[in-house]
Order: C-alpha cells, then structure tokens, then sequence
C-alpha cells in the first residue's frame, strides 16, 4: 500500500454546529482578537512618533519600514515573540520596552523564507532589555533547527545597562547571542547582516560572525563608543571615527561593503538571498499545488465554545488547517480521544496528532464512554509510535493541544501510564524532525510536556488567546493545595465559621492566582509560549512553518513516501490481509 | 497509456467519454445511479459500478462513493464529463490525492478560472484583452458608481464566484445599479457563500465567441479556431457552429494565438475553452475561461479532425501535444444541435418520459452524439439534453442545407423536444446571413422579430 489516500473530513459551518453557537463562539473570540491586536499595534508602535520623527531626521528608516522593503512584495511578516516584555517596566524611569526592543519574524525574501533579527530603532535606540538576548537567541535557534538564512538589520545602542545585571552573565545571557551566531555558521546556515546604525559593545559582536556584512555610511561598530573612550582614553573622537566604514571597511576588514543609505543595504541584502539555493519545498511538493483548506480559516473561531470545559471536534479544526480538508488518519479506533495523521499544509506533507476533547467510547467496557483531552493508555501507545514514524520519515509534526494531562487512579498506575508517558517523552525528545506545538487551549500538566511543549524543543509554540498554560486548573490546584481542609465532598471542614471562611477566601485567591497565570499575554511575556496568533491565523502561521522544514535539502527532512514507515503501521493496525 | 479509466458522468458524455476510451484501447468503468441503471450507454463500458440512489446529490455529485469505485475496479484515472464535478477543484484535488489521474486541467487552475474575478486578473496579465471593467472585488456601492462612470453604462455587476446568472445584474444608470448593488451581494452570498462583486461595461449587440485550446504538461498549447455560441436563450446556448460566420483567418490567428499563450501561461493543462465577447467592432474582450470538455466540442472536432477527448487523456498520460499549430486546417463548416427534451411551446418546460420512437439521421457529415434509444425513459432527475446532432458540410451554406434534411428526418416520439425550434432557426434570415448577436433568439421568441 504505497498509495496515500487522503480522505475528505470536517463540514460545512452550518453543518458542525448550530449558526447561533458558532455566532456566539465567533463573537466570544472576536472580543479577545480584537484586544489581541490591539497590544500587537502597541508593540509595533515602538516608543511612539516621537521617536519615529527621531529616526526619520536621522535620515533612516524604522525597522518596521526596512522589514517592510525587504520582504517579498504580498508575503506575511510572521513575527514571533511580539509580546515579550509586554506590560513590564525597568530602570528608575520604569521604561517599558515594547517587543524588548527587538523584532524576530518569518519574512520571505527573494521566494526563501528568512528569520530576520532586527532591532527597533524606535526603542531605545534598540537597546538590550532584560529577555531580548533571549529573544534572539530563541530566534537564532528556529532558524539553525530550520536551516534556514538569517538576516540581522543591526542597530542597537548596546545593553540598557540600568538592567545589565539581567541581560549580562547568566547562561542566555547577551553572549549566547554570539555563540548561536557561530553555531549557525558551523552548521552552514547561512547569516547575512546590515549594520545601520549604533553598533556597540554586544552589538558590534552580533554581525561580525555574519558571512557578509553591509554598513551604511551612517553605522558604525565599536567595542566602546565615544563616551567610553573619552573617559578611559580622554579622548575627544566620535564613534564614526572609531568605527565607520572608513575603518571596518577599509582598514581591519570586519564589514565587507559601505553602501550610502538604508535603501540601498536591503537591496543589496535582498540580492544576497538571491544568491543562495532557492528553496526545495516545490520538489517536495512532487507536483502538487498548494491549495486552501476546503473550509475558510476565518470559521475556525466559530468551533470553540465560549465556556473552556466544553468539547467540540477536532476534526471540524483540522479540515480548515490542511489542504483542501483531506487528511489520512492512522488507527483512528484505537485510542479515539487522540487524533494522528498526515495531511498537507502549503502542499507539503504534514503530520499531525491532536486531541479529541469530545466523548468517546471506553475500550473494555463495552457501551460506556470516557471524556476526552486526557492520555489514556492506548491514546499514548498510537500518539508515540506516529511521532516516531514521522521522525522516520521526516515528516514534520504539529501537535494541537487541548490536553489536560493523563488519566489517573488506581487503573492508570497499574496500566503503567509513567511507563507510557515516559516512552512518549523519549521518543520526543530525541526526534530530530521540526515539531511545533500549537496551544488551542488547554495545556495542562504532564500532557502538556508529554506532547512536546516548550521544554521538548518545538521550533515554535503558538499560543490562541484562550490557550491555558498551567500545571493544572485553579479549582483543581486549590482543591489539592487546601486537600486537608477538604471533606470527600470537597466541602469545607472547618471548626468556626470565621475559619471556614477563611479557608474559602484562601481557596479563592489561589484559583484566582493560577487562572491569571494561565492568560497567554502572560506566557508570551515570559516566552514560554512564541507567539499568540489568532484561530484564522494558525493556517498561515503553519504554512510557512512546515514551508520553512522543506526550504533546505541536504538533510533527511522527507523520505519518497512509498518507502514510509507508515504504511507499515497501518498494516500492523489492520491486522495484516 | 492507461489501462482503465473511470468515467464519472451519465449521458450522452458518458457515452462520448467510453466510445473515446475504446478508441484508444482503454477500458472504461461506467458509474451509475439507481434511476439509470437501464441507461444503454452502460453497454458500452466495460464494467458498471452503481453509486447511490437516484438524485445527483447522492450519486453522481457523491466524491466518496465516486472515488471507491475507482479503487475497487482499480482505474487509474478519472475523466468527469461535463456538468457535475466536471469543474469541482476540490473533487480534482481529491482524485490527485488518491494517486489517481484526474483527466483535467491542475485543481489549482480549476480554482483560479473558478473565481471570475481572479480569472479575469490573470488573463489581463497574461494578455488577453479583458472586459472594461473592476481589477478585483469591489469595496462597496460608491466604487461601484466610480466604476460604472469610468466604463460608461450600461454596466453589469457579477459574482465573483458566480455562475448560472445569480448574483449578476444589468444596470442602466446610477439609480439602478445602486438598488442592485446589494441585491447581487446579497444573491451572491446566499448562493455561494461570497458576497463579492465586480462590474464589466454591457457591450450591447455582442456575440459569444469562444476558442478551444489543447495545452500539455509540457507548456505547449495551441488553439483549435473558435465557436460561435450566440443562438441562445437565458444564457443557455441552443445551438453552435464553427467556424463563427462573422470570423476572418487573420483575426482568428492572432485571438487563438493569445488564447494558448495565456493558457500556457498559467500552467494550463488539458483541453479548454476561452469564452470572448465580440463586440460590434469587431474587437474580442476574455469573458471566463471554461476548464472542462464542453457541450459543443463536437463541432470542433468535424472541422479539424481532432478528437479533443482523446486528446484530453492523452495529455492526463503526459503525452505531448502531436499536433501543432501549423498543422491545423479547419475544415468545411459544422453545426450542433442540443436535442432536449423541453417543450418550445411550454417554455422549454422539461418534458421527461418514455421515448417511444428514436430515429436519428445518419449519412454522410452526419453525427449524433446520445445516449438514447427507442423504449428508454428519461429520468426527472438530471438535465434534458438526450441528444445532439452534429452536422458537416462544405461550407456554412451546404452545412445549413444538410442540417435541414437531417432536423426533416430525425424523428423522436413520446417526448417533446428542441427539434421544432432548430427548424425555425434555420429557416430564419437573420440566422442565414449570419449576422445575430446573443440577444436576437429571445427577441425571435418574444415576436418581435421575426
């Protein structure tokens, strides 16, 4: 059985749920998009127009403007980390720092796709805030594991030092920077930087290891500016007569070429890019042509019911993320509550395991059914032997999370569920195929790590705005946390009403506590999760994703798929013929 | 080549489809639904497989039951006619997936040619002369009326996923079309879920033109000359010949060159047909481009001696193109008839039954593609077309004359039909001079013209 036979699955809107649900659900997200966009316009604003008009005078451009003339004309800039930071201030002035003062997205350039690493000049001079070291590196990191061409648009005043004790020493520290930088250049990704601007200390070191590096006649790149050097050296010198093209141009050779103006750098980037393999994912594609999903991304949201604790059908998420709706499902009778298979996004195979929040039938007792978003046994048996075939096979994996974590009691203990999950763990944790994970909601406990969350190395982790990132619920956690204030009832136990309330409130406070946690503006900031996209947006966000593990050949990314392993899991599963 | 292919269609295509595979030594697999099980053309195919119950919905529109009877009589391709999921994207795409081969253009070009508005973006940049008109979607009312200023009225808004006229509407001035500005929308959004519109200026006294273009996977296409299609009622051709009488060599060379070109240039493969308007000037504009077999292929066919499904299959096997362009001579000339069983007198109410006597013509440049003999009863449930007749003559003039004697002699009883019509039309000076536009059937049924 060579042949993949891709089956049509999901229906019409209309169809999957009553037209007054999926207004009510529609409505529901719409409300936390729209405030979702709204920081996304905060961030993107930088400091504001003041310090746009700064720039401008300068005569350069902003960094949203350069990424904007570098990118492909009619392509997405897909960033990733938009909300780190958000909401949080630093130093005695309390200054925020919008993005931490750095822009890390997917752009494509001359057909490839690129990360592109750019400071925001509109932000303290582009500064390095507590977690933007982070924030590079984590984007350095997608683009080694992706193997795909990093473009660095510099201009950065170096470390915003009332913070320095945060970005400085510890081990993601600004340093790490340079050292992703060596390790993408050992591994022959390619790196290609434009010096437009301040350059200092760290960020002088950033485009050095770079393959080629611009400098407009306005950059410059020191290892101390002006300031330093006039107090250590009283010397009376300006930074672009330390280090301008005249010198690292012409005199030590750490740039390669002096180009006039912002303009002309990018060109000159674009044509580099130009340059490299154009991209293998039509060979890939063997033939096929991209194509939408059969039902519009935009419904997606209608699916998700307002009240978090209520099912609805994975299948309905999956028809509007792969294309044209066709999905080919593995042994979707044993361990129902999880869904795997391969479909493709952008025209390229993809595989794909997610979990089934809805009712389904128990395995042994015949008639009775179990809830679903938890690991059951034989869920975890078929959700781990297809991550290791489409390790095998080279075929990325998207993981959809509404997982609240393994099945417990006295029956999961003596099923062996630690075994399972730690088998499941493994095989994570050791695939060398691109992952990504993409939080729809719940992302609870054990299962959370168990379908390879942030600690498992995903490539990247998408959050929705009703993603709930957390150990486990609140009630549940309080209910654990107060167990002996408890009766079997979980009613209070107490001797005084006075004490009983205040185990009550105590209670409160905690769920209260978790449930703020669990907002994913918060896990963004703290980059536990990559990006919070929008339902209609996780297809894109995709597309280029899984575009991007097919971008480069010369490692096993997907095997001729007549020689899958696959297909002889699905004989296993049929019991042979 | 392949060994079999499965036909997923009824009829007299599917009877056309099979008779072509059986040229070319194919087996073919006829697929049916339970009210046409006793369907003659089943005869011809070498295996029948039934796929529901009888409305289209459960049959001959049901992918799934389609695609496991292609499995279980193990075809290697699939070839969907006309009509149904003749233009279906997603059907195509399902076929592909399945490892078989769709014998069609790529799902890709289906889609794009399915949505007008795109169809037209893509054609004006491959450089066909498009309607004046939108680039695109229109952004509401007041784009609408700049628009319809610019091109001048009368102007016509369209659906952009449109089709079978809903969600299009003719505007004479400014009044009117704001009042059918959000009529179309609304239209457009009930029938295809996509509110979009764009508008094209109304040519008055126009005709339909269209040229046939044969593309490979090679990137190589050509165009087998045009068809005229204007003799019709509510946008429903009637009747079609080729070569078009109003057609110089010159301008069919240049308008048939771009045509390829543009299929070609957006990654066309299969046969196909470009739809033009042909205004009083003489000037041709790209209307939509039409990517399936169509209806009147056969007069095609008769004036260049191409077999435009064999070659539809051939091009699905990655065969190139063995003809080419300067290779093609047309002909004679040849005219179709589209045989339905409707009543002229009732308004071409559909009049299905049994058909008691079925006595088609037959000699010389004589052709009658059916499906149909005498004793069959034709089901309520599909369209009305039962047969068509195709005739060659010499030149228009000998070819009228023919087409005549063929109407006089064909004889179907039991039903209604198309018949009586096609004898006034010819008989008709304005149809013998060749100077009709595609609103001159309707005024000669309306009597106010005669």
């Amino acid at each position: 059985m060579a042949k993949i036979i891709l089956h049509s699955i999901g229906t019409a809107l209309e169809k999957a749920l009553d037209p007054s649900e999926a207004e009510k659900n529609a409505a529901h997200l719409a409300g936390l998009e729209d405030a979702l966009e709204e920081k996304r316009a905060e961030v993107r604003a930088g400091w504001g127009e003041k310090y746009v008009a700064r720039v401008h005078a300068k005569g350069k451009l902003t960094t949203w403007e350069r990424i904007e003339l570098l990118k492909d004309e009619g392509t997405p800039v897909q960033p990733v980390g938009t909300l780190v930071n958000y909401g949080m201030t630093f130093g005695p002035d309390e200054r925020t720092s919008p993005g931490a003062g750095v822009v890390t997205a997917f752009v494509r350039v001359a057909g490839r796709i690129t990360m592109v690493i750019a400071n925001d000049n509109t932000v303290a001079s582009g500064s390095w805030w507590p977690k933007t070291p982070e924030k590079i590196e984590r984007a350095q990191e997608m683009a080694l594991r992706l193997r795909i061409p990093v473009i660095y648009l510099i201009d950065c005043s170096g470390l915003y030092l009332p913070e320095q004790s945060a970005t400085f020493p510890g081990k993601t520290g600004a340093g790490a920077i340079f050292k992703m930088n060596s390790l993408l250049s050992a591994n022959g990704v390619p790196q290609i930087s434009g010096v437009f601007g301040d350059c200092i200390a760290g960020g002088g070191y950033m485009p050095i290891i770079s393959d080629v590096v611009y400098m407009t006649e306005q950059a410059y790149m020191v290892i101390a500016g002006a300031a330093l050097v006039k107090g250590a050296k009283s010397q009376q010198i300006t930074s672009l007569d330390i280090g301008g093209p005249d010198v690292h141009v012409h005199l030590s050779n750490c740039a390669d070429h002096r180009v006039p103006d912002d303009e002309t750098c990018l060109r000159m980037i674009i044509d580099e890019v130009k340059r490299l393999p154009t991209s293998a994912a039509p060979y890939y594609r063997r033939g096929v042509d991209p194509s939408p999903p059969r039902f519009s991304t935009d419904e997606t949201s209608s699916l998700f019911p307002v009240d978090y604790r209520h099912a609805y059908d994975m299948r309905q998420v999956l028809a509007r993320l792969v294309d044209d709706g066709l999905f080919r499902e593995l042994a979707p009778e044993t361990g129902p509550e999880m869904i795997c298979g391969v479909g493709r996004v952008g025209g390229l195979y993809t595989g794909f395991i997610g979990n089934n929040p809805g009712l389904t039938p128990h395995p042994v007792l015949r008639g009775e059914q179990r809830p679903g978003s938890i690991l059951y046994r034989d869920g975890i048996a078929k959700i781990s032997q297809f991550s290791r075939c489409c390790n095998d096979d080279g075929i990325p994996i998207v993981w959809l999370h509404d997982i609240s974590g393994f099945d417990i009691g006295p029956e999961a203990e003596k099923q062996g569920l630690l075994g399972y999950g730690s088998s499941l763990i493994y095989t994570n944790s050791t695939n060398t195929v691109p992952m990504i994970t993409v939080l729809l909601r719940k992302a609870s406990g054990a299962g959370y790590y168990a379908q390879a969350g942030m600690p498992y190395d995903p490539v990247a982790q998408l959050a929705t705005t009703i993603s709930r990132l957390s150990v486990m619920d609140g009630r549940t956690l309080a209910i654990g946390a107060f167990n002996t204030k408890l009766d079997d009832n979980f009613d209070v136990v107490a001797e005084t009403a006075e004490e009983r309330e205040k185990i009550r409130q105590g209670m409160e406070a905690v769920e209260a506590r978790i449930t703020a946690d669990m907002d994913p503006v918060k896990a963004a900031r703290q980059m536990d999760v990559d990006e919070v996209v929008r339902f209609s947006e996780i297809r894109s966000y995709l597309e280029t994703l899984v575009e991007a593990t097919y971008q480069s050949c010369g490692y096993r990314r997907v095997k001729n798929p007549r020689i899958w392993s696959l297909h002889d899991i699905a004989v296993l599963g049929e019991g042979g013929s | 080549m392949f060994r079999r292919i499965l036909v997923a269609n009824r009829g007299e295509v599917a009877a056309r489809i099979i008779r072509a595979c059986r040229e070319l030594a194919i087996e073919s697999v006829a697929v049916h639904s339970a009210a046409d099980a006793d369907s003659p053309h089943l005869r011809f195919a070498d295996r029948r497989v039934c796929i529901g119950p009888s409305p289209s919905s459960e049959s001959y529109l049901n992918m799934d039951a389609i695609l496991q009877a292609a499995e279980q009589t193990e075809c290697q391709a699939v070839h969907p006619g006309f009509g149904f999921l003749g233009e279906n994207a997603h059907f195509a795409a399902r076929v592909r997936q399945q490892q078989l081969t769709w014998i069609g253009p790529p799902p890709r070009a289906i889609a794009r040619m399915g949505d007008k508005a795109e169809a037209r973006r893509a054609m004006k940049a491959a450089g066909l002369p498009t309607i004046p008109g939108t680039e695109g979607i229109l952004g509401g009312v007041d784009e609408a009326r700049r628009a319809a200023i610019e091109v001048g009225y009368p102007v016509l808004l369209k659906a952009t996923a449109g089709g079978g006229g809903k969600g299009m509407r003719m505007c004479g001035d400014e009044t009117e079309l704001a009042r059918a500005y959000s009529e179309a929308s609304l239209e457009a959004e009930k029938a295809f879920g996509n509110a979009g519109l764009y508008l094209e200026k109304v040519l008055v006294g126009a005709r339909h033109i269209e040229f046939q273009v044969l593309a490979d996977v090679f990137g190589h296409a050509i165009h087998l000359g045009e068809r005229e299609c204007s003799v019709q009622r509510r946008h429903q051709k009637l009747l079609e010949e080729a070569p078009s009488p109003v057609m110089t060599q010159a301008v069919r060379d240049e308008v048939g060159r771009q045509a390829a070109e543009a299929a070609s240039a957006i990654g066309y493969a299969s046969a196909g047909t470009m739809e033009f308007l042909r205004d009083g000037d003489g000037n041709h504009y790209f209307m939509e481009m039409n990517t399936r077999l169509q209806v009147e292929h056969p007069v095609t066919e008769m004036i260049t001696g191409v077999d435009i499904v064999q070659e539809q299959i051939k091009i699905a096997a990655n065969q190139p193109l063995e003809i080419s362009q300067d290779d093609l001579h047309i002909d004679g000339h040849a005219i179709e008839f589209r045989i339905n069983a409707e009543d002229p007198d009732r308004d071409f109410l559909p009049d299905p039954g049994a058909i008691t006597i079925f006595e088609p013509p037959a000699g010389d440049g004589i052709r009658v593609d059916t499906h149909v003999e005498a004793g069959y009863e034709i089901p309520p449930f599909y369209d009305s077309m039962i047969a068509k007749l195709i005739v060659h003559g010499a030149d228009r003039d000998d070819a009228i004359r023919r087409s005549v004697e063929a109407l006089d002699v064909f004889k179907i009883e039991g039903v209604a039909t198309t018949i009586p019509i096609h004898r006034r039309i010819l008989a008709e000076p304005v149809f013998r001079d060749g100077s009709y536009d595609t609103s001159w059937l309707e005024r000669l049924l309306a009597g106010s013209e005669g």
